[in-house]
């Protein structure tokens, strides 16, 4: 079987330069970061950019200052922010979307909960992919973790809980199909491994990858159900909570530190934080990515 | 062992290709008060490090707007500390290797402009906090890394390969295998340049921050400079297996006790604004490491 997807890539419609000179994106940046916890870095302004231009088209606007007072003194202030949002993370779902965090999870995560759970007569690793949307991090989750399933997690079970609020981004997670776009980080390797080929465009991740991803909805601010998750080792929640004003935020953050057992991690979006909205979950960094650590009882540094 | 180094690095007759205001300049910064000539006419005799230091003050790391034009312009504008920063970068920036380092010595580069670099980033943040100072404290606390790659260069290399290959850091190869640190080599290097105290504090104990007997907030500020560093593309060029909790090292309370507004500190926010600065970084280590420009008026 020969597979050649041509390798697409994100294209940004403006280059970076003039079009971000106006001090006006920057503030737009402050108040994004603000309200989601989101950070565009210099060189990713002009995508911020971008999403203004974008949104300011929909709405009819011509001045960047026009469109900072919708953002921030109209009526519609709130649903214009989520529009922006929206436009902001559009396009950055994908299979392999975060290797920093990949190679964390493998390189020093993974071989941390295994000394963990020798003790252990069930060995099982729990993880919760938060928000799946159409399935991308979750089967990336498991392809990684079936990597590992001859060395590190040897004789292990692995569960990964994918949810969603959304009905049909459940459904298209578990068809698994996926085009150029949401593989373009996807190596060949991968790529014959783990997937069948659909059609010339398209692939399917095969039963194997499946297995291990249980998809089902489920709503982040629905309290009681939030109960029931419990017994995670990590949970990736990406570019999710940036819709969430602070207090609900807060609640949800709340719970998935209890979901979590202690020593397990925590995982947004590549350029998302939780500001300081938490303090008892800890801030630790891995080369080029950053988590948040439920501490182990051992460590002492509850 | 340590007489061994200190002995082996008294040996050294200089340092290869460093200009000769370099030692010179390290005594006038030693000093409390300096006057703005005495840098000017000490920067003067070598007319291709003047002319560097002009370029390397407009890039938005120093953050020029306008080009300074002489050495006298930029004190103007940017004040005596930070041109002698300046100029102590394109020194150090001079110190290229006659022969193959075990660490490439761009990388090696990278991450001591780009801890000189947080280090102001962060004492920014922190009332009262010596900028410079810090900026300094971040360029220098590595030098024992030039040593090892000059004069134990043997015993070195093996060093900086199974690092790399076991991805562990490096300082703890070279206790298991050498049996001392760059902070040793370096320290025996700082006594040789009479560095400061605080400077040769920060060199030896950027490690093992709790055994400084001065100026630890300093040499915390170095630490935590580091990791993040090494956390963020500007380690010594390989992938370090590990997790780095900041707030919980020992580091950040000994800086915190210091300056009180640590504590609000976004480390989030922070860590994200450093991406920016690494592109930065690597536009200032093309810099010092160009080709001098054609001599203007100094």
């Amino acid at each position: 079987m020969t597979i050649s997807l041509q390798p697409a890539r994100a294209q940004p419609s403006a280059s970076t330069g003039g079009e971000t000179a106006d001090p006006l994106y920057r503030q737009i940046r402050d108040l994004v970061y603000k309200v989601s916890g989101i950070y565009k870095v210099e060189e990713k302004l002009y995508l911020l950019a971008d999403a203004c231009g974008r949104r300011m088209k929909q709405v009819g606007m011509r001045t960047l200052r026009e469109y900072w007072d919708r953002l921030t003194a109209s009526s519609n202030r709130d649903a214009e922010l989520r529009e922006l949002l929206n436009e902001i993370t559009i396009g950055e779902t994908c299979l392999f979307r975060s290797q920093p965090q990949l190679d964390a999870l493998r390189k020093v995560i993974l071989p941390e909960l295994a000394a963990d759970k020798t003790k252990q007569i069930t060995k099982r690793l729990r993880i919760w992919s938060a928000g799946c949307s159409t399935g991308e991090e979750s089967y990336t989750l498991a392809m990684n973790m079936l990597e590992e399933s001859d060395r590190l997690l040897k004789d292990w079970t692995i569960e990964i809980i994918a949810t969603d609020l959304n009905d049909r981004s459940v459904e298209a997670a578990k068809a698994g199909i996926y085009g150029d776009y949401a593989l373009r980080n996807t190596t060949d390797f991968y790529k014959r491994k783990y997937f069948t080929m659909v059609d010339e465009k398209k692939l399917r991740v095969r039963p194997e990858v499946k297995k291990l991803v249980t998809f089902s909805r489920l709503n982040l601010q629905d309290d009681s159900r939030m109960l029931f998750m419990k017994g995670m080792d990590l949970i990736f929640c990406c570019n999710v909570l940036i819709y969430f004003d602070g207090a609900s935020k807060s609640k949800v953050i709340s719970h998935f530190f209890s979901n979590l057992v202690y020593g397990g991690y925590f995982f947004l979006g590549t350029s998302e934080s939780l500001m300081n909205l938490n303090d008892q979950f800890h801030l630790v960094h891995f080369p080029g990515t950053i988590a948040y650590w439920k501490p182990s009882l051992s460590s002492g540094k509850l | 062992m340590t007489a061994t180094i200190r002995e082996r690095v008294q040996r050294i007759k200089t340092m290869p290709a460093i200009p000769a205001v370099f030692l010179p300049l390290l005594k006038l910064l030693a000093r409390d008060e300096v006057e703005v000539e005495e840098v000017v006419r000490l920067v003067s005799y070598d007319s291709a490090i003047a002319a560097q230091c002009l370029r390397v003050a407009s890039s938005p790391l120093f953050a020029m707007s306008q080009p300074p034009k002489s050495i006298k312009g930029a004190v103007m504008s940017l004040g005596l500390r930070r041109v002698e920063t300046i100029i102590l970068t394109c020194c150090l920036g001079q110190a290229f290797p006659s022969k193959k380092w075990a660490l490439d010595p761009i990388v090696f580069w990278k991450h001591s402009l780009g801890c000189a670099m947080v280090c102001r980033k962060i004492s920014e943040k922190l009332a009262g906090a010596d900028r410079e100072k810090a900026y300094t404290a971040g360029l220098m606390h590595d030098i024992g890394f030039m040593v090892n790659c000059m004069v134990f260069s043997k015993e070195f290399a093996p060093v900086m390969e199974r690092a790399c290959r076991e991805e562990i850091p490096l300082h703890e190869v070279e206790q298991a295998t050498m049996g001392f640190t760059h902070c040793e080599s370096g320290r025996a290097l700082a006594e040789k340049w009479a560095l400061a105290d605080d400077l040769v504090e920060v060199i030896s104990h950027h490690h093992t921050v709790e055994n400084s007997q001065k100026a630890q907030p300093l040499v915390a500020l170095v630490h935590l400079s580091d990791l993040l560093c090494r956390m963020r593309g500007m380690g010594y060029g390989y992938y370090e297996r590990r997790k780095v909790d900041l707030i919980a090292d020992p580091a950040w309370a000994i800086l915190q006790q210091e300056y009180h507004d640590l504590e609000g500190m976004d480390l989030a926010r922070f860590t994200f604004e450093l991406d920016e600065a690494v592109e930065e970084t690597h536009t200032l280590v093309s810099m010092v490491f160009g080709p001098a420009p054609a001599t203007s008026e100094i």
